[in-house]
């Protein structure tokens, strides 16, 4: 039966959350620290990034300590009278079965101006006077609005938990499901994941579900299968704009990594700047996107990147200069991805073939494979018993006498 | 026809067997005599015979016990300073038994080490002079730190002569009983200008047709075996097809392994070769300089280089349209 990895695979306890060890220990000790009477912060404010467990820790946390769990979301609506029905009653009374328990207000970001008008004074007044744990979460926790509520709360950060961790919980889960998956393959998915363990989870469950295998080439796919979408009106928007400032802000419109959106655009500049004044100058900018990129990456200095930005969508519009906006051109995947994963494997057996060179010609490895495999492969077409002889010598693998024989020359 | 790589099989094996180089073989050879050798620097192009002069030197040094004092390292493989400070330095300082009281180290495709390779190199060479005597080979003896090469003797290496690259190839020709034409010797001398390797390797490619190697059948296999025809995709720049010329450079870069700079330098050269447009020529060359320098910098070849090429493109189109 199909069933939500996210959902079977979701923690039954607090050891078994990934990551922020030391923020459970403090919530969990601030939970325990009611039994000797309300302590001095009566709220405690869980606060970061998506899908990085500061719901399910809540959950589970009021499971290990045998509590009642309340809970309220964006869902229901928290205008002040509501919020004061539902708080209020869960706070100032005793629970239903004379028990201890735990009220959960989460997503607080999502409280907007207008329909939950009052909600954050609201809580913050329970907060001062609250019987019972209130826990509240939101991704940022420094927004203005909860200035005043802030005081009455103790802070706890949540943080994204580490590459490894998150791909150990893949690794644990591909081994439940009997899935051999390969190192690389969890660590990529993990590492797209930017440490929301939701998703990666997900990503996990989309495309390994069902397999006994799952492969680097499987996953590394993943990084463009969802959102084609979004790509194709941030490319439209760049490649069409007008101002410099709209061009800018389909930047921020997306949450493309930049990188992709690069190779995106890389691809695509031809088709869509067709004279070649327009062309020149949009590769230019390009190239001048890429140069800072590799600013970037020899200081390590982030900031750079508005300048990468800057010409990768001001300085590609800005090449427009003659080249018409005539009718609708399609926008193509990048070539030069596909080509990379396919290629890596073709640089792995040319090394090897490389290195059966190096231990017979006195030449390196790198150079072996450009001097002497072209040759190679002549010889290979042409002469087989010759091939035959060579293969011998050079003592290469079956794989290896393939690859010479089928690769174009 | 013998079933091995020819280049391999037809390496002389003691100085004498070299044709070539004759000066850089006469001062080898009297190292060999008075039983001592200076470090070295072999500098020259590929295929013209440093590491076969390294090879023979140590093969007429130590007869048949020459693997037990010789290693060879090549450092395009192993370019780091850990392989300096570790693999090197053992070698190095053991000392070997023997009539000869130093061992030999073969530093292949030296300009490829990194410098901080070369620093920890330099105290190495000295403090082991005793025990370990280097023989550096290197394309661009430029790109060996100062303070290695005045340790080293220098020794520049040639393309070579015509008469030479003759001799050997006839040679083999009539070893491996291929009947080798005197145009076809002529083609293969055009196309590899005194690469020895690569003559060998053109003329065993051509052989494997089971035709006579004439002037034919060596372009025919040289069009092959250099699918880097970088003067193809600059006109079909030129011509207008970016797409296309793009393509071409992605397979270089991609499928055959070629380095952005060997391209840049073949562009470089094109650009004053071909029909270029004058008044583009030197605005071109400063675009190739920069680009150049981008990728010393450590930019996108692929990215950059095609930028280049989109400067191409509006350079045919301002010739075409006379703009």
């Amino acid at each position: 039966m199909y069933s939500a990895w996210t959902a079977k695979y979701k923690p039954k306890c607090l050891a078994e959350v990934v990551g922020n060890t030391e923020a459970i220990k403090q919530f969990t000790d601030w939970i325990k620290s009611w039994e000797r009477g309300a302590p001095k912060k009566r709220c405690v404010f869980l606060w970061g990034p998506p899908g990085i467990g500061k719901t399910v820790s809540t959950e589970v946390a009021a499971n290990d300590l045998r509590m009642e769990f309340v809970e309220k979301n964006a869902s229901d609506y928290r205008t002040e009278d509501a919020v004061n029905r539902f708080a209020g009653l869960a706070s100032q009374y005793g629970s239903l079965f004379g028990g201890k328990r735990i009220i959960l207000l989460d997503e607080l970001d999502g409280l907007t101006g207008t329909a939950d008008r009052g909600g954050v004074k609201a809580i913050t007044d329970i907060a001062k006077t609250a019987q019972f744990p209130i826990v509240l979460i939101a991704n940022n926790a420094y927004d203005p609005r909860f200035t005043n509520l802030r005081n009455y709360c103790l802070l706890i950060e949540f943080k994204k938990p580490a590459v490894g961790d998150v791909a150990k919980r893949l690794k644990q889960i591909c081994e439940k499901e009997a899935i051999q998956a390969d190192e690389d393959a969890l660590k990529f998915i993990a590492q797209r994941s930017t440490g929301d363990i939701r998703s990666a989870v997900n990503d996990l469950q989309a495309l390994g579900q069902g397999k006994k295998k799952l492969t680097y080439e499987d996953v590394s796919w993943l990084g463009y299968r969802d959102r084609q979408d979004t790509i194709f009106n941030v490319l439209r928007m760049i490649f069409y704009a007008k101002t410099v400032s709209s061009a800018k802000q389909a930047m921020n419109m997306s949450d493309a990594d930049p990188d992709m959106l690069f190779e995106w655009i890389y691809e695509n500049v031809p088709a869509h700047f067709t004279d070649p004044h327009d062309l020149a100058n949009a590769m230019d900018a390009l190239a001048m996107a890429d140069v800072y990129r590799g600013r970037i990456r020899h200081t390590r200095d982030w900031s750079l990147m508005r300048y990468v930005v800057d010409y990768m969508t001001a300085g590609i519009a800005m090449a427009r200069q003659s080249t018409k906006t005539s009718g609708w051109t399609p926008f193509k995947f990048p070539t030069r991805i596909m080509m990379l994963s396919r290629s890596r494997a073709d640089r792995a057996i040319r090394r090897s073939i490389g290195n059966k060179i190096k231990r017979r010609c006195h030449i390196s490895a790198v150079r072996a494979s450009k001097e002497f495999l072209p040759f190679l492969r002549i010889i290979f077409k042409n002469n087989s018993e010759m091939a035959a002889g060579i293969a011998k010598w050079l003592d290469l693998d079956r794989e290896m006498v393939e690859y010479v024989c089928e690769s174009e020359g | 026809m013998s079933f091995e790589m020819w280049a391999e099989k037809y390496r002389p094996k003691n100085l004498d067997d070299m044709v070539n180089q004759r000066e850089i073989v006469e001062r080898l050879k009297s190292f060999v005599k008075s039983r001592n050798v200076p470090h070295c620097i072999f500098a020259g192009p590929p295929g013209t015979g440093k590491t076969t002069a390294a090879l023979c030197l140590a093969r007429d040094l130590y007869r048949e016990a020459y693997r037990e004092h010789l290693m060879e390292l090549n450092a395009s493989d192993e370019r780091g300073i850990d392989v300096v400070r570790e693999t090197v330095k053992t070698f190095a300082r053991v000392k070997s038994i023997g009539e000869i009281p130093f061992k030999i180290m073969i530093l292949d495709e030296a300009d490829n080490m990194t410098s901080d390779a070369q620093q920890a190199l330099r105290r190495t060479m000295e403090r082991y002079t005793e025990t370990c005597r280097f023989i550096m080979c290197a394309n661009y003896s430029g790109k060996i730190i100062e303070p290695i090469q005045s340790r080293c003797a220098p020794f520049r290496f040639t393309y070579l002569p015509r008469e030479e690259h003759d001799h050997y190839l006839k040679e083999i020709a009539t070893k491996e009983k291929v009947k080798l034409t005197s145009e076809g010797l002529d083609a293969v001398f055009e196309v590899c200008g005194g690469d020895l390797r690569r003559a060998i390797n053109t003329l065993q490619s051509a052989a494997s047709l089971g035709k006579p190697v004439d002037s034919k059948v060596v372009y025919s296999v040289t069009g092959k075996a250099s699918p880097a025809d970088v003067q193809k995709m600059l006109k079909v720049a030129m011509d207008g097809d970016f797409v296309e010329a793009r393509k071409q450079l992605r397979e270089m870069i991609q499928k055959y392994g070629l380095a952005g700079s060997d391209i840049i330098r073949q562009i470089h050269t094109e650009i004053f070769r071909g029909d270029v447009p004058e008044k583009w020529k030197i605005k071109l060359a400063d675009i190739v300089g920069e680009v150049d320098y981008r990728l010393v910098e450590g930019a996108d070849e692929e990215v950059q280089l095609s930028a280049l090429l989109a400067k191409l493109v509006e350079a045919g189109y301002a010739m075409k349209t006379g703009k």
